[in-house]
């Protein structure tokens, strides 16, 4: 039998998430049923956006920490275009919020690919330029829901199926499809293996040929598309739009890709491993707040556990598979050596 | 001053300061006032005592994003035990131990374990904000002795506080640690090139440890001031810090892959970003558009000297 | 005779001061396995980047299909059909194996992962392995990794396929397989360019064998013409000017380090010596030998699993280099970017750096013109030329680098020293300086094991010579014993121990 260490991945991530509900179904009266599936799918539609973008620049040894401003200024940059024009087309919104957390993602990546600077260094700095260009832009004021149109505000609630009292609601399947397209995409799709493959062996992809510049160019601009997207579902479901929006998920992002089993060295990881760490962080937030024995303020102590569980854990799985790899290769070469 | 000294990064970043300090001094008169001088470095009195440390977890080539989820912890603990009757002498202490055993646990997941510092220091950045928030919770707790917020707030030595005092010591102790002792060698070499460290016999992993446990104390002891300055503490004590200092300290011309930067520069790049956002708020221009003019800046001081690296090397190439 | 494929005329190839190809010629046909033997540091790897495309000749030309023909980068000479493999696979290690091979062809922009199975499966079969096309690559031997990267090439149309040492870290089992391989691709039409130290197996998978010796041509012949003693003639016969005819040893009785047996994992075992007081060992072998493994383990590095180890006496297990450092054991590595040298460093801090404690007061502060005084008196005694020893150590020159390292070393007081290639890529001048260094070190009642691949070198220096042979020691003799072709026939297998 031969699974691919991803898949194997994601079905372990599925039976701990399995596990994490059994366990708080025990604790907690009512607990499994509908509306916790139709909480944590509403409140994990944006962060598995934005845990998908940061996906993308880890998976090339980068990392971006400047998505959450990005959300921010996206968010209220799209807030202020339906405000002044309501009949605006949803899919020129979409289309504006994405080509805006592009623009801030050619920033990103032409400072790492082509000037050389660390990511670290650039998107530290990128996270408070963005920022204090929201400021600027929006003159300290805020946007409110009601200077947005109504469909806006109803697309995150907007009920497309119901399966037994399981809502599937516009805003959740939008980003889930999403997520699934960049999976796909990043299985399928010939140019989308070389972020992989830069990430995995950046001599070897040099060697190889490969454009490794312009493949992590590439990786910082979808990420601030799929950012400029994250920032408009924010202004959906929010309808207030502060200067301080997205603040911290630059960090929460990073913890959703790393405890879905996305390698913070690059070169291994999926975008479903990240929505599934998405999930799981929502997940063990909501579920605690409802623990009558636990105060609901644990929560981010339990994040902080469950982050290094998972990077300690999978550091010394991935030893012990080599580890019992290379004893087996072993093994076989006595034997063939014997015969 | 020397020649020799300008031409460096240490000496480019004088003349910024002398720069931005002019332009302040013209441009608003109450600027040289000691109380807006004490003013400025009370603001952020917490944030500077960090970087002084945060120096060494950089040249060492690792990075602790926990510092500012480690003062929150410490302060939210210390307004948690004073709630519940310890005396505050024994608060303080057991903050202090608070500090040390976070950064022991940083450096052995970093050292021992081989876990990368920026994932572990992220997990314990959102696990110690967690910590902080259990033990306070949605409250805050007030009300402490009144020689304890004395200490944040009032002049300790004439006009000057107790944590600008506590800012200076540590800085002299730091600088002659880092710079003068054999331990500061070791921290050069060790985030130079670790390897050969370790074939010269030094116990890298040890200290690693040593340094992440430094860090977390001085940490618990910036938490304490902060509280002590404040007068009370949230659960978002000191929430984000950890940017504003590692950006000071990678200003300061500290690398991010180890080895290089100094106390010396580390304090320029401090005072630099006081005067500035100091400057910015007499001009009325908001918290964030001045830390948005501070990214800039680092951004600027990485890609300024390697443009003019480049410069030198095409013409180099062309002479020969 | 078949078409020729890539011709060397005339190249020449020179690095500042140092000439490491002159005047070279050859020329590789279809459908051939040419070998290339020389010593380490004959210019072999030099003329593998010439033929990629990472350096230009400094003089000379190329042809491909008889056609002239300039390299401006490893992209052209990838399209020319040029690739090489080295003994260290460059592969994706988190890619599958047929996504390792086709990762950079152009195939359109969506992944047929059956069709591209299918082809994967077709370039494995073609060059003769069993390989599971699913399989990831972290997971894969080195022998299969190489597989991987002979069949990237051949997707790519390789025409001239060079093998730089593929075998040496590899079992006698993988090997095999990966001379069939060779076999394969030159049946097929490939030019195959085979690097080995192990002459047996160029008699195995050869069909001519081209000889150099210090960036010069010495002969092509058909592997039937040659036996392997006259290649060792051929690659061995190098002056022994440039070195000091050494004093005779001096009988020193005492034994100060004594190895038995000695063993570590799979690397290496059954390594006994004895080395006295006053006596320059050196170790003879070539790459895969292991020797560098045996120092690491002598100085706690890389602990040993099996055998003992006395030093002056007393039983010991060497677990960490501070352990070593303590007891006056000092590695001086091969190599100085990696292990040696804190580049960006001054001298003076580098030159102190094993000996720290000696200049710091009793609260731990540095004594810094004690420290300046130190490097100042190293800087005299072993003529380190720089303008002062305040100068990052990278500014050097290979040679005063070499002196630094060996000065931090000596600061040290040691009693034995190893040295790992003390003299690979210095110039002649600094080379003697370090010779009597080393003499000069044994004459003062220290011991020294010198690991060196220079021939000349091992017989001038070494009072007895080890030569291993991968992982196995092959013999051991005194100086009065050793000649180029003694050590040469032991290092290569050409005759037992």
């Amino acid at each position: 039998m031969n699974i691919a260490p991803q898949t194997l991945r994601i079905i372990a991530l599925v039976l701990v998430l399995a596990l994490v509900v059994g366990f708080f179904a025990s604790v907690i009266p009512n607990y499994f049923n509908a509306r916790l599936f139709n909480r944590i799918s509403s409140s994990v539609a944006i962060m598995a956006l934005i845990a998908t973008a940061q996906t993308l620049v880890i998976l090339t040894r980068n990392i971006d920490l400047s998505l959450g401003s990005i959300v921010g200024f996206t968010a209220f940059a799209t807030g202020s275009i339906v405000s002044a024009h309501p009949t605006a087309h949803p899919i020129f919104l979409v289309g504006y919020a994405m080509l805006v957390g592009a623009g801030f993602g050619v920033v990103n990546g032409l400072l790492v690919s082509y000037a050389r600077v660390p990511s670290i260094i650039v998107t530290l700095a990128t996270m408070a330029i963005f920022r204090s260009v929201l400021v600027e832009y929006s003159d300290a004021k805020s946007i409110t829901a009601g200077q947005l149109p109504p469909w806006l505000v109803d697309f995150p609630n907007t009920v497309l199926f119901e399966v037994g009292g399981v809502e599937f609601r516009a805003a959740f399947v939008a980003a889930v499809g999403v997520v699934l397209a960049v999976h796909i995409a990043l299985s399928r799709l010939r140019p989308a293996r070389q972020l992989y493959a830069v990430g995995s062996n950046p001599e070897a992809a040099e060697m190889a040929g490969i454009n490794s510049r312009r493949t992590v160019f590439v990786a910082f601009v979808l990420a601030g598309a799929l950012a400029g997207l994250g920032g408009f579902m924010f202004l959906a479901r929010f309808g207030t739009i502060t200067v301080v929006a997205g603040l911290g998920f630059e960090f929460k992002s990073v913890a959703a890709a790393v405890v879905g089993g996305v390698n913070i060295f690059g070169g291994s990881g999926t975008a479903l491993g990240a929505l599934i760490g998405a999930v799981m962080i929502d997940l063990i937030d909501t579920s605690l707040v409802r623990w009558e024995l636990v105060s609901a303020f644990w929560r981010e102590a339990v994040l902080g556990a469950l982050i290094l569980t998972a990077v300690a854990v999978d550091a010394i799985l991935m030893r012990r598979l080599v580890a019992l790899r290379i004893r087996r290769d072993k093994d076989r070469h006595a034997q063939e050596a014997a015969k | 001053m020397t020649l020799k000294s300008l031409q460096s990064w240490e000496g480019f970043l004088m003349c910024a300061l002398a720069l931005i300090i002019a332009v302040n001094v013209v441009r608003a008169p109450e600027f040289l006032t000691i109380a807006n001088q004490i003013n400025l470095f009370q603001l952020s009195i917490e944030k500077i005592i960090v970087a002084l440390v945060m120096t060494f977890v950089i040249i060492n080539a690792e990075i602790d994003l926990s510092v500012g989820s480690m003062m929150g912890l410490s302060a939210c603990a210390f307004g948690w035990l004073f709630q519940q009757g310890v005396p505050a002498e024994a608060a303080i202490a057991i903050c202090l131990v608070i500090g040390i055993a976070g950064g022991l646990f940083n450096g052995y997941c970093v050292a021992r374990i081989g876990l990368p510092s920026l994932v572990v220091t992220l997990a314990t950045m959102i696990g110690f904000r967690g910590l902080a928030r259990v033990l306070v919770e949605d409250r805050g707790i007030g009300d402490f002795p009144q020689w304890f917020d004395n200490l944040g707030q009032k002049g300790f030595i004439g006009p000057v506080p107790f944590g600008l005092i506590a800012f200076a010591l540590l800085f002299a102790g730091l600088y002659v640690l880092l710079q003068r002792t054999g331990f500061g060698r070791k921290t050069y070499v060790i985030g130079t090139n670790r390897d050969v460290a370790d074939y010269a016999g030094i116990d890298s992993g040890r200290h690693k440890i040593i340094i992440f446990v430094m860090s977390g104390a001085v940490s618990a002891f910036a938490g304490l001031l902060f509280a002590a300055r404040v007068g009370a503490v949230r659960g978002d004590v000191a929430n984000g810090f950890e940017l504003d200092i590692i950006t000071m300290v990678l200003l300061g011309g500290a690398s991010v892959f180890g080895g290089t930067g100094s106390l010396f520069g580390t304090l320029m790049a401090i005072l630099i970003v006081l005067n500035l956002r100091n400057g910015m708020a007499l001009a009325n221009i908001t918290g964030h558009i001045q830390t948005g003019v501070v990214g800039l800046l680092l951004i600027g001081s990485v890609l300024v000297p390697r443009i003019d690296i480049a410069g030198v090397l095409r013409r180099k190439e062309r002479a020969t | 005779m078949p078409n020729p494929v890539l011709a060397l005329k005339a190249v020449s190839k020179s690095f500042g001061m140092t000439k490491a190809l002159a005047d070279m010629s050859i020329t590789l046909f279809a459908g051939e396995v040419h070998a290339i033997v020389g010593e380490n540091g004959a210019g072999k790897s030099t003329m593998i980047k010439i033929m990629t495309g990472v350096h230009q000749p400094s003089a000379g030309t190329l042809e491909v299909d008889g056609k002239l023909l300039t390299l401006s980068g490893t992209g052209a000479a990838r399209a020319a059909g040029i690739a090489a493999i080295y003994q260290e696979p460059m592969v994706f290690p988190d890619l599958d194996v047929a996504e390792n091979i086709f990762i950079s062809s152009s195939l359109g922009w969506v992944q047929n992962k059956a069709a591209l199975r299918a082809k994967a499966k077709g370039l494995i079969d073609r060059i003769g392995m069993t390989l599971d096309v699913d399989r990831i690559a972290s997971g894969l031997t080195l022998a299969e990794q190489q597989a991987v990267e002979i069949a990237r090439s051949l997707s790519q149309d390789v025409r001239v396929l060079i093998m730089d040492e593929p075998t040496a870290s590899l079992s006698a089992h993988e090997a095999a397989q990966l001379r069939r391989v060779a076999r394969t691709l030159a049946e097929q039409g490939v030019a195959v360019v085979y690097i080995s130290h192990r002459l047996e197996e160029i008699f195995e998978v050869a069909d001519r064998v081209t000889v150099i010796r210090d960036g010069q041509h010495i002969s092509t012949k058909p592997v039937a013409e040659v036996t392997s003693d006259s290649l060792i003639a051929d690659m061995v016969g190098r002056e022994v000017g440039n070195y000091h005819i050494k004093a005779p040893p001096q009988t020193r009785p005492e034994v100060m380090l004594s190895v038995e047996g000695l063993g570590c994992g799979d690397i290496f075992r059954g390594i006994s010596f004895d080395l006295h007081a006053g006596e320059v060992l050196c170790m003879a072998g070539l790459i895969g030998a292991r020797r560098t493994d045996v120092a690491l383990s002598l100085f706690g590095i890389r602990p040993a699993t099996e055998g003992s180890v006395r030093f002056k006496g007393k039983t010991l297990r060497l677990v960490s280099p501070a352990q070593a450092i303590g007891l006056g054991i000092a590695y001086v590595s091969e190599d100085r970017r990696k292990f040696g040298l804190a580049m960006p460093m001054s001298i003076k801090s580098n030159v102190t750096l094993a000996t720290l404690k000696g200049i710091l007061s009793p609260a731990g502060i540095l004594n810094r013109q004690r420290e300046a005084e130190i490097a100042e008196a190293y800087r005299q005694r072993l003529n380190i030329r720089t303008p002062h020893v305040d100068l990052a150590v990278g500014m050097l020159s290979g040679g005063n680098q070499q002196k630094v390292m060996l000065a931090k070393w000596l600061d040290l007081k040691p009693e034995l020293l190893i040295f790992d290639e003390p003299t690979r890529g210095i110039d002649v001048g600094a080379k003697a300086e370090v010779h009597d260094l080393i003499r000069a070190f044994v004459t003062a009642g220290g011991a020294a094991l010198v690991i060196s691949s220079d021939l000349p070198e091992v017989l001038a220096l070494g009072d007895r010579i080890l030569v291993m042979r991968e992982g196995r020691q092959m013999g051991i003799m005194d100086h009065a014993e050793a000649s180029q072709e003694t050590v040469m026939r032991l290092a290569t297998g050409q005759v037992a121990a």
